[in-house]
């Protein structure tokens, strides 16, 4: 047991964080429902922040770290999916990936656009193609989730098939869920912090109100959680710890949705404010693979049979 | 980082698990009921701790000057939860263990050390906390029971109130009040149970027989070499103390234990196939695994040697969550093991109901999080 992070963490960590510099706050007067930039997702990509699962002295829980730290930007990026899940199916496969389940094919997917790698996971197996004009309705432009999302169409006839289980894509699958929320939750609560204690009312930062202290301790508890949770399922890689955490992050992020929007008041229906970056993309990621039920299901399989 | 434990880690916990397996008596899970503080458990703890010295497992991570073996905070980790989820053997004990022993460790005299250090790692000896008092609960520093000092003794007046293992203890590690100054004002003494002048009345519990007890000091002496500490000390003595007992007791290991025995009673007569049980079953397991990783975050601290502050509140809380979460789970799928059928799992609901109260309630820990985690401007008072 060795929870510190070591030297490679820590130096992988700061390059991210001077790399994502110009990037850690949203441009002046920009209200856009989905920020996204082909720039930094490049030259995380170029740097190679997005493989270090398949490094050996890596590893998942470096891959996990970096996807928690991508994740409290801002700037939406495909990450989770291509830094936890992409090696363990192709690591070849183009990005963005984007992992949709089989039987479930209506929902909105995130980051779909011709040219990403779609994969398929369910019954028959782990399956992939590269999205094309034809199999995408419109990108929704307009959708609250703060993500880019489109739909799919249809399949296409033929689909590669990959040598994996479907369980372990699920697996990793639920890891990198857990590890993109625990980002989202720690950049929300500090958000929501800071303007807490800057708002005030009755004469005192809104942040003294004992009533808000608590439910901004209790979240504080749980995004602790579904942080070390997350990085542990990315470290043992037992199905069993990965339901849980994924479990654990779709129940924290349920529970934040509505808190952080309803603590900001008017200012949290805004999009002035920069909180619906974070929450609406965690109450997309509450809707993953089958939602919280999903989750204590598969962690009841793998825990008790 | 590593989530997996290491080769020699494994071994000492199959250690411990061997030693508990031939010293506990075979009818021990019907025995454990007694509760902690239980004049019966408190007999057997006495045999089981010092077995436990002689074999090295009763401080385990001290140095070997202090009569231990020299291990870690893991080890010290590993065996809190084999010790916590058999339902803890040592009885109150573990205090010594978790906070009694470190603390007299680092602040006590050469003389207090002398006195006190070999009983606790021979496992012999029973300390109980003098802390709360009727008027003085999450209020702590309000605290009433006077010390004054009169010619080389310090004369004892007051009450306590939630005192565990009074009843049975040798001696206390009492909280009095030596100046108007508030937490400046509060001095430990070192007070032998024997002394003239202390009345202890058991209170009846959902807790357990024997557990917490009023402790009366009527005109109590003690010389002046009981002062632990310098007057006025005790608020930094005890902050370190309470710091220690946060992470001491892994309640997570005992809930996902009884987490388990309940399942397997489920599944034992058909009754766990059902959605909505297996759903709440592993959000329960959810419960326990993010308090178990958040207490764990806190030992690595430990290992790294750095403090471990407000933190522990939220390790805390999470814990009580499980608790929480557990209890009622138990209470709504297998009823009937608080009414006879489980002894394992009452003990465990007797334990776990009093996570959120016992050393510091769980609203208190929020006010630490919001105030020393998050960094939130004060409450004004
Ligand atoms: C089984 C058990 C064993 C114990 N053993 C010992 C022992 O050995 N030695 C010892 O000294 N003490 C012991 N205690 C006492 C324990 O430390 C106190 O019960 C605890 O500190 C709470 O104090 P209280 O009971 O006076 O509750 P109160 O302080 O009266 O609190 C009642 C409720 O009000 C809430 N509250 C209080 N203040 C605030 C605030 N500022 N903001 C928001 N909410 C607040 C609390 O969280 C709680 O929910 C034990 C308690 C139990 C249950």
């Amino acid at each position: 047991m060795e929870l510190a992070l070591n030297e490679d963490q820590t130096q992988i960590l700061d390059f991210i964080d001077s790399l994502a510099k110009p990037y850690a706050s949203v441009p002046m007067h920009d209200v856009s429902y989905a920020l996204t930039s082909d720039d930094l997702d490049n030259e995380l990509a170029e740097n190679g922040f997005l493989d270090v699962m398949s490094v050996e002295e890596l590893g998942p829980v470096t891959a996990a770290l970096v996807v928690e730290k991508l994740a409290r930007l801002p700037f939406a990026l495909e990450s989770a999916a291509s830094a936890l899940v992409r090696s363990l199916i192709d690591p070849d496969l183009p990005r963005p990936l984007c992992l949709v389940e089989e039987g479930r094919l209506n929902r909105p997917v995130r980051f779909l656009r011709p040219g990403a790698s779609v994969v398929v996971v369910g019954p028959s197996g782990v399956r992939s193609f590269t999205a094309s004009e034809e199999l995408i309705a419109p990108p929704q432009e307009d959708t609250l989730y703060a993500y880019p999302v489109a739909f799919l169409t249809g399949l296409p006839d033929a689909l590669t098939s990959h040598d994996i289980a479907a369980e372990e894509v699920q697996r990793a699958w639920r890891v990198a869920l857990a590890a993109e929320t625990a980002g989202l939750l720690g950049a929300a609560l500090e958000s929501l912090t800071t303007y807490l204690s800057e708002r005030k009312q009755f004469g005192r930062p809104l942040a003294t109100f004992q009533a808000l202290r608590h439910r901004l301790a209790e979240t504080q508890v749980l995004t602790n959680g579904v942080y070390w949770m997350a990085l542990k399922a990315a470290g043992t890689g037992d199905p069993a710890d990965a339901a849980l955490a994924a479990l654990h992050a779709q129940d924290a992020a349920k529970r934040v949705g509505y808190d952080y929007h309803q603590l900001m008041g008017g200012m949290g229906m805004t999009l002035e404010h920069p909180m619906h970056l974070w929450t609406y993309r965690l109450k997309l990621l509450t809707a993953e693979l089958g939602g919280r039920g999903s989750q204590a299901l598969a962690a009841a399989d793998a825990i008790w049979g | 980082m590593d989530f997996a434990w290491s080769d020699e880690q494994q071994a000492f916990r199959q250690k411990l698990r061997d030693f508990l397996a031939d010293n506990l008596p075979d009818d021990w899970e019907k025995f454990s009921e007694h509760g902690p503080a239980s004049p019966a458990l408190t007999a057997f703890a006495r045999e089981f701790c010092g077995k436990l010295a002689e074999n090295g497992m009763l401080f385990p991570h001290w140095p070997k000057e202090l009569g231990g073996e020299g291990l870690g905070p893991w080890e010290q980790q590993i065996l809190a939860e084999e010790m916590w989820s058999a339902g803890e053997p040592r009885g109150g004990q573990y205090m010594n263990v978790n906070w009694i022993g470190p603390t007299l460790d680092r602040y006590g005299t050469p003389e207090q050390k002398a006195q006190y250090l070999k009983p606790i790692t021979d496992g012999a000896t029973l300390w109980c906390q003098g802390f709360s008092e009727p008027d003085a609960g999450s209020d702590l520093a309000s605290l009433r029971t006077r010390a004054e000092l009169v010619d080389s003794n310090y004369v004892i007046n007051g009450q306590k109130i939630w005192t565990s293992y009074a009843g049975l203890a040798d001696t206390c590690f009492l909280l009095t009040r030596t100046s108007d100054d508030r937490k400046k004002g509060i001095t430990i003494l070192l007070v032998p149970m024997d002394t003239p002048g202390i009345t202890v009345r058991q209170i009846p519990s959902l807790v357990g027989e024997g557990d917490i007890h009023e402790v009366f000091f009527d005109d109590v002496t003690v010389p002046e070499g009981a002062r632990f500490g310098e007057e006025g000390q005790a608020w930094e003595i005890i902050a370190y103390s309470l710091r220690n007992e946060r992470l001491g007791v892994p309640r997570f290991s005992l809930a996902r234990a009884a987490l388990d025995r309940a399942v397997a009673m489920l599944q034992e007569r058909g009754e766990f196939s059902g959605e909505i049980v297996r759903a709440e079953a592993a959000r329960c397991a959810a419960a326990c695994d993010a308090s178990q990783i958040a207490c764990y975050a806190l030992v690595q601290k430990r290992v790294d040697g750095e403090q471990i502050g407000a933190e522990s509140s939220s390790a805390r809380y999470a814990v009580v969550q499980c608790e929480r979460a557990v209890c009622e789970f138990v209470i709504e799928y297998v009823p009937e093991a608080l009414a006879g059928a489980s002894p394992y799992l009452k003990m465990h609901h007797q334990r776990g109901i009093v996570a959120g109260v016992a050393s510091g309630a769980a609203e208190i820990q929020l006010n630490i999080i919001a105030s020393d985690v998050l960094e939130l401007p004060r409450e004004p008072r």
